[in-house]
């Protein structure tokens, strides 16, 4: 996505390094706090690079505050965090956080396209934010990531219509076209197919497998089944603990420990 | 609030247990036909089968609900993994019961042959197999059914030595040609028993271990092509 790289933004720190030893991120002893309340305790997890890491847990665990801790949306609902998230080298607490959540983008549960806009609008709406004019070029990003988000087949003949009137399942494809058309490296996805029928969620799986060739994706999942499906890694966390996190065919074929095995097995959560 | 995937989990481990128990009985009483010409079992034997196959339908239709309805995961799904192998194990044990009662029945008039070969001995090393393999998986007992196959040998010799005694018996007195044939099938009737047995005690070892020793020996040196 060179196109992208010449959005020119003051904020675009330069000092970001190259990836090291496939490590993507590396979050070390993270806790994770609402005022007084702490939602996650010393969290340490290395996320490598172009790999599915799938979160798992019951609710309130801290999947979700673990996963906007990343690009900082946690700070955005007046939460707090210490110690470190190290994303390609460098603290993310020192990083513009517009800049970070352009480099970690996020998909949500609800599919969220903008209502009052078309669907080329939507997919481009990052990139036209951000200065980016060029009609040819916004052409092309929008087919290129439409495609990627296996939409464009089913969305070409219809980019001036409202992104409203697709169905749910090519809404949340279309926020994930979104998402990657400002060219992230991580995609942070929060439960992005419950809210989806068993086809579109199969899409969205499929979409998966193949964003992981081009990012890292870290995915919080409610569905065992799905975060057994999709991922190469799996964290299970209970109660702001990260209880085990290993090989996802480990994870759900003989699990460490034995919280982990009565989770999964549906025994508790 | 007992959860509906507990309930039918427990029904699924309590048919196949009733089903192991039928088994275990089964060949209990056709050796003890084999040995004891007064013990008259045949009937009994292959009443019994009945009840192990319809048994063995139910383990099938439970471990398919279980699968289609539940989607297990870790121990869970390789205990239903290892319901459904051994319920073939069992059947097939079952069925190699009726067989020797049947061979016992067909050479009731030549008894003393019996005694004179080494299938007693071959039966009881047998018996212990699919004893300690049913109690292995019963009593999720690792330790026991890595004892089980270590016999698997002994009997394997003993059906080769036994087939060569029926042989000499046949070469000796070609009149006993008929009884010596049916024994013959029979020893390799208990040597396929013991094979079962084996079976079931890897298939404990996958359950309990998440190891898949099957054909482990076998497969040392072997890859598949890509």
């Amino acid at each position: 996505m060179e196109i992208v790289e010449q959005v020119k933004t003051e904020s675009i720190p330069k000092n970001i390094p190259m990836n090291q030893d496939n490590v993507k991120i590396s979050i070390q002893n993270l806790s994770a706090f609402f005022g007084k309340t702490q939602v996650l305790k010393n969290i340490s997890i290395d996320i490598s690079e172009k790999k599915v890491i799938a979160i798992i847990g019951p609710s309130g665990c801290g999947k979700s505050t673990f996963l906007r801790s990343i690009n900082r949306m946690h700070e955005v609902a007046r939460g707090t965090i210490t110690g470190k998230i190290i994303f390609d080298g460098e603290d993310v607490m020192k990083i513009d956080p517009v800049f970070l959540r352009r480099k970690i983008g996020m998909v949500f549960q609800k599919p969220n396209p903008f209502p009052t806009m078309s669907v080329f609008n939507n997919v481009v709406a990052g990139l036209k934010l951000n200065g980016f004019r060029n009609r040819k070029a916004l052409k092309e990003i929008v087919e290129k990531t439409l495609k990627q988000a296996a939409l464009w087949d089913e969305v070409k003949d219809m980019m001036n219509k409202s992104g409203a009137n697709l169905s749910g399942g090519q809404q949340q494809r279309l926020c994930i076209a979104r998402t990657i058309a400002i060219n992230p490296e991580v995609i942070l996805m929060d439960e992005p197919a419950s809210a989806l029928d068993p086809i579109s969620t199969a899409k969205i799986e499929e979409l998966i497998f193949e964003l992981k060739k081009d990012y890292t994706i870290i995915i919080v999942t409610h569905n065992m089944q799905q975060a057994a499906r999709v991922s190469d890694y799996t964290a299970f966390f209970y109660m702001g603990e990260l209880i085990e996190y290993a090989d996802t065919k480990k994870m759900f074929t003989s699990p460490a420990k034995k919280q982990t095995e009565d989770y999964i097995t549906g025994r508790f959560g | 609030m007992e959860r509906h995937f507990e309930k039918e989990f427990e029904e699924l481990k309590t048919t196949i247990n009733k089903m192991a128990s039928i088994v275990d009985e089964q060949v209990e009483c056709s050796f003890k036909d084999m040995e004891d010409q007064g013990a008259r079992l045949y009937k009994s034997v292959k009443q019994r089968d009945r009840e192990v196959d319809a048994y063995d339908n139910l383990v099938m239709a439970q471990c398919e609900n279980l699968l289609a309805l539940y989607q297990p995961v870790a121990s869970d799904l390789r205990f239903i993994l290892t319901a459904i192998k051994i319920d073939s194990q069992l059947e097939r044990c079952g069925d190699i019961a009726v067989n020797i009662v049947q061979r016992v029945k067909r050479t009731d008039n030549f008894r003393d042959i019996i005694s004179q070969t080494d299938l007693p001995e071959m039966a009881k090393s047998a018996r212990i197999m699919v004893k300690d393999a049913i109690t292995a998986f019963i009593n999720r007992d690792n330790a026991l059914a890595k004892t089980i196959w270590v016999n698997d040998d002994v009997v394997d010799d003993l059906n080769k030595k036994i087939f060569n005694q029926l042989v000499e018996k046949i070469k000796a007195n070609p009149d006993l040609a008929e009884p010596c044939a049916h024994l013959i099938v029979l020893a390799r009737q208990i040597e396929r028993l013991a094979d079962h047995a084996t079976n079931i005690s890897e298939d404990v070892i996958f359950m309990l271990e998440n190891e898949i020793v099957t054909h482990k020996k076998k497969l040392e040196d072997f890859h598949l092509p890509e």
